[in-house]
């Protein structure tokens, strides 16, 4: 182990440590646990191999590829890709190798933590888990009485002990848990769904036409996506690529157009147009398979081509061409939809122009098309919540079109906490979220924290989240619990489960038990929910799938079958209301929405001011593995990315610190003054520029976007619209 | 033996051997340049030659490096030259005998300190050199045949003082031959790394016991001028011939020196050569263009073969200043030679790069070090001067 | 063993550069943090064109295992050494810092190894190989870009590339004879 944890804290022993606040308290002891820890963790020659190989999913980002971690005496040395995980197709990305420095980091919290000084001072005092549970559940009570139980909001975003945190705010009566889905990709779900009755996923490996567009799949990874896209078939395939900025993607595409932002709508109608007009449809599909063809092809008339070429900037003899050879593919063609469509504020309705463009083109179920997810079925977890009378609906309920009961819209309730309405909430359990990070206008995120009365987080790391909380709880990693089986949806779905790989290190605990301390604290009912332990949750969700069990201990992985099953929805009703693809929406008429997709341009930037984009980078997921020791190596800092034309414009040389500043915030970083991006747009990886002096790699470096970012959303879905601030650009 | 007993007298002598005031600035000041590169020393051992040097993985030789060759470079030259007497038979040059074989000692074993010092282990070095020898290496040859100039130049010493004329000579003549192999040998180190197009070929060997010529044509004259006029003492005949004639020979060198060097940029240049015209335009007109015409080209060829070449500056202080001016000329000669070599990246993208070239400076730590590494061997000759008793070179004729 | 000789053979058009390589080798060969410590690297290459037509290359690389090796001809203590099967190995006991290897590499493919104190460098992950795996890094390689297997094996993937595509080695001209083929 030594080597493991070392590497850090040699280099940094005389510089870092102790110059933060945190260093007496927390990581002051944390150093001399770590130090013995290595002593008493014999490693011998790192180039043995492991004596045990534990089958796992890595838990870096949302995607969840096979893992076999490889232990020797006890320590996890090396992830391996799982071959057999059909999903991941046996690979790991640069964070998946790195989950390993999640678990043996310095940083990682270690112990529950009760705030001393001011919110976000730093000063924390270590406490016992008896303690600080005492606490949380003594607040959660008080907070009840006082505010009614909606008092209190329980943020979390997906991740396999979610389910566990999701009960505990419904069993302990709270109405308002806010998700991560309107951050990222409830409009998606809403365009697509409102047209099939579900969010399907493009068949990449097979399709010949791919056109891809606010969706960087070579950085952010999708599997099997990504993997797909570019082990191809021989170069039959081919890639159009749609982005402001020049992206590995980019580099990958057969044709690259940097789009003038937020004009994809117009590009798309302008390809249905083509497609209309020139008869290149599908016919007999549309016949069978849709509704409201007739509506479109009168709403679709005035999208010319050359109309759209002024909006969006993609010469009007290219979008010709584009829809004829996208037709000519087609089924086996896509029009690829991102996962985050956290874009503009009319986010849905261009959701809706994709999916219905994919529908026209006959893609449907087939391969190389948009195939609903398949989902393999567990035994369902059956229990019964406590029931309370008092309970108000959801504090953000009406303000958007559709609301997810379970997800919320999570602008919308930070804006109703501020104002009170309908009712105050002082309380917020934090599960695997990180809002300072990843809400925009991070002031207003800080403004609602500060008002609340109590605040516990739950993680792995010092988030700024965690920073800013009075009670932080020390989750164990990903490798050092079991988890409940998961059942991940898509083209070839999969069953998948995390076996314990090591032991917890130092005091942290897996999110059911820090449930069921919590659930014993509140009363006796809510913890009836909760009595059992993890392995016998797994045997339960097996319980109707012998099968399943024995694959996914022998291979890590369940699945039915390894290919694709294509046209399993063909001949039942889809869900929508008409049972078929609903080009025209009835359900929008009557909500008194665009029934078509209309198009409207969004606002330009105005002059000396750039639109700020948001985009993944291939390194870090969200704004949580900048930390990472091997990923912080890969990149230590972020950059703005300013158009070499405008650069010389503003008279700003690249590598210098440049002030940006946004309606909501100040932000200062280093210039980067490439080619690579539009000259109306800026660009910054997300995630730096921290408030935690607990994340010690990058404390200090770079820009946050999330403190730039207004925080404007889509209407009908409720999903934050990210692209639609802009900037200013000074010398620092 | 009188070489022993004058070891052990010089303890006794220490206390004394600082009497006059502007000895005890001499001896104080370069004290202090000992201390400064001890302290740099227990620095690197503590902190790790990571964290206290500016070498890279682009850039594995640094000035230690550079160091090393302008010592050993400098012992040979002294060797070559003071051989000119008791192997050769150059009467004029009996004189420089002891004082000559005695700093060659000190300038080796000085640079054998600070290669020492780059050397991540060099305890390895000893015991894997012998037990493992790879006898392709030129390192290995390096360490072999440097180690064996420096038992034949103690011996050879050793003879000197004690006046075994036999013993010296016949010492003196393997000495020379050591030196001779040992050096084109450390060319050749350079000389056969195909992946550095500045060094490959074999021009290295050759120049470097050119350049070895210079240093020693710089440095016996600076001996002579500091054991008399620095000492208000006045310099006997022979000591002037000596003087006019080391000049003379130290012009001839120079102006080979001058030859050498423009064959080597123009063949730098001629037809862009790939990485070798990278590396010679850096010399010449990028980050060491100041370095390459200041120091080298003018402190350390043309102002010395000017004052040399003249018959009314080749004085006994022209000879010496010209001496000092080479002197630093060479040491700048060392630096840009190992590190222009390595400017080129192997890769595009490797290192942070400036117009396409790498970079190097180096660390307050090494630069202490090679400080600390030329005041020690002054003060151990010093020291030397007092211990022993030199000035007798000629007396055993 | 003897009766092999491993290769590498890579399709650089499916790099993404997203370096899962460079952190699997960090992993697997315990290197250590820090800008000069790698066992493998991804080139970007320099950015082609201006705004809006743009193109740029990705080429990752590693010890190319040379055939006429530099490294070992110049290591004086052979603490480079070559196993039979090609593998270019560096016995750390044995190294004695010169960094004399370092400047003969014409790939820059090693480093000093501040942890073992001794130069290191990529070797096609000989213990996973040598018990029946695949090196770390083409292992796991989202797109698979690295292939690995036994030239001497003519029914090997590696064979089967090369015998099918044309293919360039990394700076011929310095007669090292790199077991890395970039397929064309
Ligand atoms: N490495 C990595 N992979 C990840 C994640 C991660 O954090 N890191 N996160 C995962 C998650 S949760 C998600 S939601 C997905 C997100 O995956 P994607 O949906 O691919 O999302 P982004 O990276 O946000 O990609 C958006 C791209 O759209 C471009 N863009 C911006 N505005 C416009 C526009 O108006 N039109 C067009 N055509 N393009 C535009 C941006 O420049 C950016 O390159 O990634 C997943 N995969
Ligand atoms: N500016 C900007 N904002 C964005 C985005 C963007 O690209 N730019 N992307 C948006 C998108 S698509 C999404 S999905 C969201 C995602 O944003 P979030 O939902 O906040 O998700 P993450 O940032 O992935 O992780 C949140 C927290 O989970 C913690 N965590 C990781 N593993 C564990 C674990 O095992 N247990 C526990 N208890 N905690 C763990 C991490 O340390 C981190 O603090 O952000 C959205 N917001
Ligand atoms: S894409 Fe990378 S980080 Fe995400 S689950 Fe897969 S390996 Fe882990
Ligand atoms: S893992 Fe594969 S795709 Fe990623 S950088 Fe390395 S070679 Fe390229
Ligand atoms: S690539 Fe470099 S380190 Fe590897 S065998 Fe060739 S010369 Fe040696
Ligand atoms: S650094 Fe080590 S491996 Fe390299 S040449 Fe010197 S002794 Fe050999
Ligand atoms: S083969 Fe092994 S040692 Fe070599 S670069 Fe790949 S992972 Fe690293
Ligand atoms: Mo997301």
């Amino acid at each position: 182990m030594s080597r493991l944890l070392d590497n850090k804290l040699s280099r940094r022993r005389f510089l870092g440590l102790s110059s933060c606040a945190l260093a007496t308290v927390v990581v002051g002891s944390q150093v001399k646990v770590l130090r013995a820890l290595a002593k008493s963790g014999e490693v011998g020659d790192l180039t043995r191999l492991p004596d045990k190989s534990v089958f796992t999913s890595c838990e870096m980002c949302v995607n969840k590829c096979g893992v076999i971690a490889r232990v020797r005496n006890g320590v996890i040395y090396k992830l391996d890709p799982n071959p057999d995980y059909i999903k991941s197709r046996d690979m790991l990305c640069a964070r998946g190798n790195a989950g390993i420095k999640a678990m043996y980091d310095p940083d990682r919290l270690k112990y529950p933590l009760i705030r001393e000084g001011k919110r976000g001072e730093g000063k924390w005092r270590r406490a016992s888990w008896e303690e600080a549970l005492d606490l949380v559940a003594k607040n959660l009570t008080e907070l009840g009485e006082k505010y009614t139980r909606a008092g209190t909001m329980f943020l979390s975003t997906e991740g396999f002990q979610e389910h566990f945190f999701l009960m505990l705010a419904e069993c302990y009566g709270s109405p308002n848990t806010v998700r991560h889905p309107t951050l990222c990709l409830a409009s998606n779900i809403q365009g697509f769904g409102a047209t099939f009755g579900t969010n399907p996923t493009p068949d990449v490996l097979n399709a010949d036409y791919i056109i891809m567009s606010g969706a960087n799949r070579a950085e952010a990874f999708i599997t099997p996506d990504t993997i797909d896209l570019l082990k191809g078939d021989g170069g039959r395939r081919k890639l159009v690529y749609l982005d402001p900025r020049f992206t590995k993607t980019s580099a990958k595409a057969d044709e690259w157009y940097p789009i003038k932002a937020g004009t994809d709508m117009a590009f798309i109608l302008a390809l249905i147009h083509v497609i209309v007009t020139e008869s290149l449809y599908d016919r007999g599909f549309i016949e069978t398979m849709t509704v409201g063809f007739d509506q479109l092809a009168v709403h679709i008339e005035p999208y010319t081509p050359e109309w759209a070429a002024a909006e969006c900037d993609i010469p009007a003899a290219d979008i010709r061409r584009i829809a004829r050879e996208f037709a000519a593919a087609a089924p086996k063609a896509v029009y690829y939809q991102g996962r985050r469509s956290s874009f503009f504020s009319n986010d849905t309705q261009m959701r809706r122009a994709m999916a219905i463009l994919n529908a026209i083109a006959g893609n449907w179920d087939v391969p190389g098309g948009m195939i609903p997810n398949g989902k393999i079925k567990l035994a369902e977890h059956v229990y019964i919540a406590p029931w309370y009378d008092d309970i108000p609906d959801r504090l953000d309920q009406g303000s958007v079109t559709y609301l997810s009961a379970k997800d919320g819209a999570w602008l919308h309730f930070r804006d109703r906490v501020l104002a009170a309405e309908p009712y105050p909430v002082k309380g917020m359990m934090i599960y695997k979220q990180n809002p300072l990070q990843a809400a925009p206008n991070r002031a207003k995120t800080l403004q609602m924290m500060e008002q609340m009365e109590f605040i516990c987080t739950i993680d792995i790391t010092m988030s700024d989240t965690a920073w800013y909380s009075d009670v932080v709880l020390p989750e164990a990693t990903y490798l050092e619990r079991m988890d409940p089986v998961e059942s991940l949806p898509g083209i070839l779905p999969v069953l998948s489960l995390r076996y314990q790989c090591a032991e917890p290190l130092f005091e942290s605990k897996p999110n059911l038990w820090i449930m069921q301390q919590i659930a014993k604290r509140l009363d006796e009912e809510v913890f009836e929910s909760f009595d059992y332990t993890i392995e016998e949750f797994v045997d339960h969700q097996l319980s109707n799938n012998p099968a399943a069990k024995q694959m996914l201990e022998e291979k890590g992985v369940y699945y039915e079958s390894p290919t694709p099953v294509y046209r399993s929805s063909y001949g039942k009703p889809l869900r929508t209301k008409s049972g078929k693809i609903e080009i025209y929406s009835e359900k929008y008429a009557e909500n008194g929405l665009d029934p078509l997709p209309v198009y409207t341009a969004p606002e330009a930037p105005p002059a000396g001011r750039y639109r700020l984009l948001v985009g993944r980078h291939a390194y870090f997921t969200h704004g949580t593995t900048q930390n990472n020791p091997w990923l912080h190596d890969l990149m230590p800092e972020n950059t703005l990315w300013l158009n070499t034309q405008e650069a010389k414009k503003l008279g700003l040389k690249h590598g210098r610190m440049v002030q940006v500043k946004s309606p909501v915030g100040v932000q200062t970083l280093k210039l980067e003054v490439t080619e690579k991006i539009r000259p109306d747009c800026v660009y910054m990886a997300h995630g730096f520029g921290v408030l935690s002096r607990g994340l010690t790699n990058i404390y200090g470096k770079g820009a946050c976007d999330a403190a730039l970012i207004e925080d404007k959303a889509c209407p009908i879905s409720g999903n934050a619209a990210m692209h639609e601030t802009f900037v200013e650009i000074s010398p620092a | 033996m009188t070489t022993l007993t004058a070891l052990a007298n010089s303890f006794g002598s220490m206390a004394t051997i600082a009497r006059r005031p502007r000895e005890i600035v001499w001896f104080g000041g370069l004290s202090l340049g000992v201390l400064a590169g001890l302290a740099a020393v227990v620095y690197t051992l503590v902190v790790g030659h990571e964290h206290a040097y500016n070498v890279s993985r682009e850039i594995p030789w640094g000035i230690l490096i550079s160091t090393y060759v302008f010592f050993v470079v400098s012992s040979t030259g002294l060797c070559l030259v003071s051989s000119l007497g008791d192997v050769w038979g150059f009467e004029k040059f009996e004189i420089i005998g002891r004082r000559g074989h005695l700093l060659a000692i000190l300038t080796l074993v000085t640079g054998f300190g600070a290669i020492a010092m780059e050397l991540n282990h060099p305890i390895r070095m000893g015991i894997y050199a012998v037990i493992s020898p790879n006898f392709a290496s030129a390192i290995w040859w390096m360490g072999a045949l440097y180690g064996t100039y420096l038992i034949l130049l103690s011996i050879e010493f050793t003879s000197l003082m004690e006046g075994w004329r036999r013993a010296a000579y016949i010492s003196g003549l393997l000495g020379f031959i050591a030196a001779v192999s040992a050096h084109s040998n450390l060319g050749a180190v350079f000389g056969f790394l195909e992946a550095r197009h500045y060094w490959y070929g074999p021009y290295m060997p050759i120049y470097f016991i050119l350049s070895a010529l210079v240093s020693g044509g710089a440095i016996t004259p600076l001996i002579v001028y500091f054991n008399h006029k620095a000492r208000d003492r006045q310099l006997s005949t022979k000591y002037r011939e000596f003087m006019d004639a080391i000049g003379k020979l130290q012009a001839m060198f120079l102006g080979i020196l001058m030859f050498f060097t423009t064959w080597k940029v123009i063949s730098g240049l001629y037809g862009q050569p790939p990485g070798k015209y990278e590396a010679t335009m850096a010399l010449i007109a990028g980050p060491l263009a100041i370095n390459f015409w200041f120091f080298e080209v003018l402190l350390g060829m043309l102002i010395p073969f000017i004052i040399l070449m003249n018959r009314y500056t080749r004085t006994v202080t022209g000879v010496a200043m010209a001496g000092v001016s080479t002197l630093i000329g060479i040491f700048f000669m060392r630096y840009d030679l190992v590190i222009v070599g390595q400017l080129v990246p192997m890769r595009e993208d490797s290192g942070e790069l400036v117009d396409g070239l790498l970079h190097y400076t180096p660390s307050l730590a090494e630069a202490a070090i090679v400080v600390g590494a030329i005041c020690l061997c002054l003060l151990l000759y010093s020291a030397a001067e007092k211990i022993f008793d030199l000035e007798g070179g000629h007396r055993h004729k | 063993m003897t009766n092999k000789r491993y290769a590498i053979v890579l399709d650089t058009r499916k790099c993404i550069d997203c370096k899962a390589c460079t952190v699997a080798c960090k992993a697997e060969n315990g290197v250590p943090i820090g800008r000069d410590n790698y066992r493998n690297w991804v080139t970007t290459e320099k950015l082609r064109g201006t705004y809006p037509n743009l193109g740029q290359s990705f080429t990752p690389g590693q010890c190319m295992q040379c055939g006429n090796t530099p490294c070992n001809h110049v290591c004086p203590t052979k603490a480079t050494g070559v196993n039979p099967d090609g593998l270019v190995t560096v016995e750390e006991k044995k190294c004695i810092g010169c960094k004399y290897c370092m400047t003969a590499c014409p790939y820059n493919a090693r480093y000093y190894n501040e942890e073992t104190k001794a130069v290191d460098k990529c070797t096609f992950c000989a213990h996973r190989i040598y018990a029946g795996g695949l090196p770390a890094c083409v292992e796991t390689c989202p797109t698979k870009v690295r292939v690995f297997g036994d030239l001497n094996d003519p029914n090997s993937e590696v064979s089967r590339l090369l015998a099918k595509h044309p293919s360039r080695v990394i700076k011929p001209e310095m007669g090292t004879k790199p077991f890395l083929f970039y397929l064309m």
